[in-house]
C-alpha cells in the first residue's frame, strides 16, 4: 500500500506541481491549503507523514506544527523559504522532524520521506537501555521508571543509536546519516534541536543532562550506569 | 623649492601668524629703540655738555690766574674714575684725571679738536679700547686754549645693551605666540574639514551610517548638512536594491519551485515523449537548472547585503569538507584531497562547502577542468587551494573575476555552462564573512590557482 502525505501549501500552483511530482513517485497525495484544513484532515484521516508549509495564511505553520505534535508523534517535515533564517530552527522547535528548503522538489522530498519512514520501522524487537530509561524500537515506546516518555519517532531513533553505541561517541555526522539519512552535509541545527527536545524528556535538569552528554566538537554519547 | 600651494594650509597659516607678529612686534621695537635712545643719549650729553661748560670756566679762571698745578684740578674735576679732561697749552697736552692711563689725545678725532679751535661747542661719541665715550670740546674764553673733556657712556651702554635684549626676546617671543595662536586657529577653523574626511572615509569603506554632527555654524552648517543628505540617499538607494534584489530572488522562488516540480515529472517521463519532446525537455531541464541556481544564488548574496545572515560557526575538518565536495561533484572520476592531516577551522559548513563546490565548478567550467585541491597549514592559517588547468587568469581581471556576474574574456566558455554569474562573488562574500581572504594566481606549470585563507582553529 502507497504511503499517503498530506501536503500543506497555499500558493495553488507549487501544491499541484508538487503533488503531481510526489504522484508521480508512487505516493498517494492528501492536498490541504491551509492550517485549518489540515489539521481538519488530520483528525478524518491517517497520513504517514504531513509536508508542511511554514508560510500559510491564517494559522501559521508552527501553529500546525505545534498542535500535530501536541497530539502524537504523526512525523512532520517542514518546507522553509530560507535556509538561513530562524525559521528552520523555530520549525524544528515546534516539532518537525526534518525540514526541506524552496525550491523544493519532489525527489527530494520523497528521500526525505524515506528517511523518515524508515526510521519509523524499526525491524528487529530488541530492548535497550540507557540509565533508567527502556527503548524497545520495535514498539515505538521509551519508558523512564514505567512512565511512558512519549518520544517521537525522531527522538526514539536519536536515543536508540546512542544507547546502542553503549556509551561510547557518537558523531554528529553519524548521528544525522543514522537518524536522518543524511550524508556529509546534514545540517547540524537538526540535530542540536532534536538533542535539546530529547533532554527535555528524559532529563531531570534539561539544563544540566546527565544522560545525554554533549562531547564537546565531536557528538554525542550516553552516560554509563556508574557515572 | 616646493611650490607654495603643496605647503599645507595649516602650515601655511602657522607661518602667517608667526611672520605676521614677528613683523609687527619688530617695528614697535624699532621704533621704541629709536625713541629711548635717542632721548637717554640727548639727555646724556646735555649733561656732560653742562658740566663741561662748568668745569672749563673754572679751568680758565685757574689758567688766568697763573696757576701752576692745572694737573691736580683737571683730576680733581674729572667726574668719575673712568673721565678724562685734556687742556692745549702752548707747550703741548696737560691731562687730568684716573682714565688718562687709557685714554690719550691722540685718541680724540682731529675734527673735534678743530671744531673746538674755531670757537665751537664740539661734541662727539667714540669708542677708545671698546670703550663708549662722549667727548665734548672747546674754546676757553680768555686763556685760548682748546678744553677736551670725555665722559664715560658705559653705563648707558649697559642699559641699552639690556634694552636691544628685551626687545629682540619680545620679538622672538611674539613670533612664537604668533605661530602657536596660528596653529591653534587652523586646527580650530580645520576641524570640520578633518570630520569631513573622516566620515568620507569611513562611508569609502562601507560604512554609510555615517554622519556628521549637525552644526549651526552658518559656514558649516550647510557642508554637513549636503554630506549628510548625501549619506542618506546613497544609504537609501543601496539598501533598496538590495532590497530589489533579495524581493525579485523571493517573488522568483514560486514559480520556480512550481517550474522545477512539474519539470521534474517531465523528467521521469521523458521516455513516453516523442524524440522532439523529448529533446526539447532536455533544453528546458538544463536551463531551468541553471536558474535555480540563479535565483538560490541570488538569495544568498542579497541575504548577507540585507544583513539578514547568521553565521553559525562549529568546528570542522576543512580536508574532509573539501574531500566529500569532491565527491559529490559528479563531475569525472573523483580527485584525491592533498592535506597533511585534518586541519580543523572554525566555520559554517553550509558556506564553506558552498565555497568548495563553487570553486570546484569554476575549475570544470572555465578552467578546462580541475587538476589538484589542496588543503594546508600556513603561517598560523589554514589555506584551500584549488588548481586547474585552463590558461589562467589575465592579471588585470584577478579582482574583477570575484565582482558578481563578471564576465571575464573567456574564450573557454562551454556551451553547457551552469554556473550563474554569482559563484565567485558568492565565494569572496563567504569568505569575507568567514574574515578570510581569497585570490587567484598562476599555478606552477600553467592554470589558474584559487587560494582560500582562512583562520584554523585550535
Amino acid at each position: 500500500m502507497a504511503d499517503r502525505l498530506l501536503l500543506v501549501e497555499d500558493d495553488p500552483r507549487i501544491r499541484t506541481a508538487l503533488g503531481l511530482g510526489l504522484a508521480d513517485q508512487g505516493y498517494e497525495v492528501v492536498e490541504a491549503g491551509s492550517g485549518e484544513a489540515a489539521l481538519k484532515l488530520i483528525k478524518q484521516d491517517d497520513f504517514d507523514v504531513v509536508l508542511l508549509d511554514l508560510m500559510l495564511p491564517g494559522m501559521d505553520g508552527f501553529a500546525v506544527c505545534r498542535t500535530v505534535r501536541s497530539q502524537g508523534d504523526l512525523p512532520i517535515i517542514v518546507i522553509t523559504a530560507r535556509s538561513g533564517s530562524e525559521d528552520v530552527i523555530r520549525g524544528l522547535e515546534a516539532g518537525a522532524d526534518d525540514y526541506v528548503t524552496k525550491p523544493v522538489v519532489a525527489s527530494e522530498l520523497a528521500a526525505r520521506v524515506r528517511a523518515l519512514l524508515r526510521r519509523a520501522r524499526p525491524p528487529v524487537p530488541t530492548v535497550l537501555a540507557a540509565g533508567d530509561v527502556r527503548i524497545q524500537p520495535d514498539r515505538g515506546v521509551a519508558t523512564r521508571r514505567g512512565e511512558d516518555l512519549h518520544l517521537t519517532l525522531t527522538e526514539l531513533r536519536l536515543l536508540s543509536e546512542l544507547a546502542a553505541a553503549d556509551g561510547r561517541v557518537v558523531t554528529r555526522e553519524q548521528l544525522l546519516e543514522r537518524v536522518w539519512g543524511y550524508d556529509y552535509f546534514g545540517d547540524t541545527r537538526l540535530l542540536d534541536v532534536h538533542v535539546r527536545r530529547l533532554r527535555r524528556k528524559v532529563e531531570d535538569d534539561p539544563s544540566a543532562p546527565r544522560l545525554v552528554l554533549t562531547v564537546r566538537g565531536v557528538g554525542y554519547r550516553l552516560a554509563g550506569r556508574d557515572e | 623649492m616646493r611650490p607654495l600651494g603643496r605647503v599645507p594650509v595649516r602650515h601655511r597659516v602657522i607661518a602667517a601668524f608667526a611672520l605676521g607678529s614677528v613683523a609687527v612686534s619688530a617695528v614697535v621695537a624699532v621704533v621704541t629703540w629709536n625713541l629711548t635712545t635717542g632721548y637717554m643719549l640727548q639727555q646724556r650729553e646735555q649733561s656732560v655738555t653742562r658740566q663741561a661748560l662748568v668745569n672749563a670756566r673754572l679751568v680758565d679762571t685757574r689758567l688766568a690766574s697763573g696757576s701752576s698745578d692745572l694737573g691736580a684740578l683737571l683730576t680733581g674735576l674729572a667726574s668719575s674714575p673712568e673721565a678724562a679732561i685734556f687742556v692745549r697749552q702752548p707747550d703741548g697736552w696737560i691731562s687730568g684725571g684716573t682714565a688718562t692711563d687709557n685714554i690719550d689725545v691722540a685718541d680724540m678725532p682731529s675734527g673735534l679738536i678743530d671744531a673746538a679751535g674755531r670757537g665751537d661747542i664740539a661734541r662727539q661719541r667714540l669708542r677708545v679700547g671698546g670703550a663708549p665715550l662722549v667727548a665734548v670740546a672747546m674754546k676757553l674764553g680768555e686763556s685760548k686754549a682748546s678744553y677736551v673733556e670725555v665722559f664715560p657712556l658705559r653705563d648707558l651702554d649697559r642699559v641699552f645693551q639690556f634694552i636691544s635684549i628685551t626687545l629682540l626676546a619680545g620679538v622672538l617671543a611674539s613670533g612664537l605666540l604668533g605661530g602657536t595662536i596660528g596653529w591653534w586657529a587652523s586646527r580650530r577653523v580645520l576641524r570640520p574639514l578633518t570630520e569631513l574626511t573622516a566620515a568620507a572615509a569611513r562611508i569609502a569603506h562601507g560604512d554609510l551610517s555615517t554622519r556628521l554632527p549637525e552644526r549651526d555654524d552658518k559656514d558649516l552648517g550647510p557642508i554637513a548638512a549636503a554630506f549628510n543628505e548625501t549619506a542618506s540617499d546613497l544609504q537609501e538607494r543601496v539598501a533598496r536594491d538590495a532590497r530589489f534584489a533579495s524581493d525579485v530572488s523571493h517573488e522568483l522562488r514560486s514559480p520556480v519551485t512550481t517550474m522545477a516540480a512539474a519539470m521534474e515529472v517531465l523528467v521521469r517521463r521523458r521516455g513516453e515523449a516523442s524524440p522532439a519532446a523529448r529533446h526539447a525537455i532536455d533544453l528546458l531541464d538544463a536551463d531551468l537548472r541553471r536558474f535555480r541556481r540563479l535565483v538560490g544564488d541570488l538569495l544568498e548574496i542579497s541575504r548577507v547585503d540585507q544583513g539578514a545572515f547568521r553565521l553559525s560557526a562549529e568546528r570542522l575538518d576543512l580536508a574532509e569538507l573539501a574531500r566529500y565536495v569532491l565527491a559529490r561533484s559528479s563531475n569525472g572520476k573523483p580527485m584525491a584531497v592533498e592535506a597533511p592531516g585534518p586541519v580543523p577551522v572554525l566555520g559554517d559548513r553550509r558556506r564553506l562547502e558552498q565555497v568548495v563546490s563553487n570553486l570546484v565548478d569554476n575549475a570544470q567550467e572555465h578552467g578546462r577542468g580541475l587538476v589538484r585541491v589542496a588543503v594546508c597549514h600556513a603561517d598560523g592559517l589554514v589555506r584551500l587551494e584549488v588548481d586547474d588547468a585552463g590558461p589562467g587568469v589575465p592579471a588585470a581581471d584577478r579582482e574583477r573575476i570575484f565582482e558578481r556576474f563578471a564576465r571575464v574574456s573567456d574564450r573557454d566558455r562551454r556551451i553547457e555552462d551552469t554556473g550563474s554569474g554569482l559563484g565567485l562573488a558568492l565565494v569572496a562574500q563567504h569568505v569575507r564573512l568567514h574574515s578570510g581572504q581569497v585570490w587567484v594566481t598562476d599555478r606552477p606549470g600553467g592554470g589558474a590557482r584559487f587560494v582560500v585563507e582562512l583562520g584554523g582553529a585550535r
